[in-house]
């Protein structure tokens, strides 16, 4: 092997292909540790499901056919967790009753909703849901009308769950408040 | 690659994938002639091997990290970047507070105020809204106070934000009792010499 060396043209192509894949792997290796230990990118993900949680049980909450009560507030205590469950769990049956008597159907549409609050560690998280909720009452007009909510959530092993809901107050000379963004 | 100079009785294709033959041995160096046929050495098979396996290692790597970043979630840095977060809601509030505040006696502060504050569509929305408001002004001695009382951004993405905000508006006629009302919007915001301006603004 002494003398002038040809560079086999093969031997070239492998040695630059070999430093490409050695590239490759290194970059995916650098970019998956960095996205597993990322904990802006997981907490990123958090705030969707938390902000998908809270919306749609917003709307479960707000969705009440007097046919069909039983799902329907079985749906409503599925969504919902500590305090709120138990408020609803205690009062089913006398809202049972007051619906049957005026059989109406309530339907909800989430037109917009964000998270005000989430605090991974703690599992607890708030969010606003501005909602147009439906009321159909027998022999009348369906009536629309816009509502504001706020929404509290805690962490469940079932996943995230309502605790608390409300409507925004109006007309409250607070002061402005200013959501914080808790980690 | 032409075959022709192969003076080897094997077919070319067969002699490519030969490993660690006997007589696997190079061409004459001094004969670099373009048809020149080598042999793959064990050598050579360890390295396309090692090839093969860090070219798969990085493909995964990367479709794993593909699946851990949801692009969707980690580009929006509502409530990830707090500073941002708390920048552009503490911003839209107070443009939304002066913008829809205004009294019989001042309504050239609140005009200014739009006209630096809203941008884009906002701004003609604005406009067109505000001259007609502006008469009844000052025929009826109207005071208007906006307060937001709760604002959350759905995305925030380097110089443009979504938010929804909550408001509570108070129109007050002299001598007549104030009335509250509840307004909800979806508001588009750009960030533009240092501060957010609204680009647009839709109720809910």
């Amino acid at each position: 092997m002494a003398g002038t060396k040809t560079w086999n043209p093969l031997l070239v192509a492998a040695v630059a292909l070999a430093v490409l894949a050695a590239a490759a792997a290194g970059w995916g290796g650098w970019a998956w540790y960095g996205a597993a230990h990322d904990d802006s990118a997981g907490y990123a993900q958090t705030r969707e499901q938390v902000l998908a949680a809270g919306q749609q049980g917003v709307q479960n909450m707000n969705t009440l056919d007097h046919k069909n009560l039983t799902q329907g507030l079985d749906t409503w205590q599925n969504s919902t967790t500590g305090d709120l469950r138990t408020q609803l769990v205690q009062g089913r049956a006398e809202f049972e009753k007051q619906v049957r008597q005026a059989q109406t159907v309530t339907t909800a549409k989430v037109l917009s909703g964000s998270v005000t609050e989430l605090d991974v560690r703690a599992g607890k998280a708030s969010v606003m849901v501005a909602l147009r909720i439906t009321v159909t009452a027998p022999k009348s007009q369906p009536s629309a009308k816009e509502s504001r909510l706020l929404g509290e959530l805690t962490r469940t092993p079932d996943g995230w769950k309502l605790s608390a809901l409300g409507q925004a107050p109006v007309g409250e000379t607070a002061p402005t408040s200013q959501p914080s963004a808790a980690g | 690659m032409s075959t022709t100079e192969d003076t080897r009785t094997e077919p070319a294709d067969e002699a490519e994938e030969t490993v660690g033959r006997a007589d696997a041995v190079e061409e004459p160096e001094d004969a670099p002639t373009p048809g020149l046929r080598r042999r793959v050495t064990p050598a050579a098979a360890i390295v396309a091997g090692l090839l093969a396996v860090l070219l798969l290692t990085g493909v995964g790597l990367l479709i794993r990290t593909s699946q851990l970043t949801d692009p969707e979630a980690t580009s929006n840095t509502a409530l990830t970047d707090t500073g941002a977060t708390s920048r552009v809601i503490g911003d839209v509030s107070n443009t939304l507070g002066k913008v829809f505040s205004y009294t019989p006696e001042d309504t050239q502060a609140t005009e200014l105020a739009a006209r630096e504050l809203l941008a884009g569509t906002a701004a003609g929305q604005y406009e067109a809204l505000f001259g007609q408001v502006k008469q009844q002004v000052a025929a009826q001695k109207l005071t208007l106070t906006t307060h937001v009382v709760r604002a959350g951004v759905t995305r925030l993405d380097g110089d443009s934000a979504q938010l929804l905000v909550f408001l509570d508006q108070t129109a007050e006629r002299k001598g007549k009792k104030a009335t509250t009302a509840a307004a909800q919007l979806s508001v588009t915001a750009r960030f533009h010499d240092g501060h957010w301006q609204i680009t647009d603004i839709t109720s809910r």
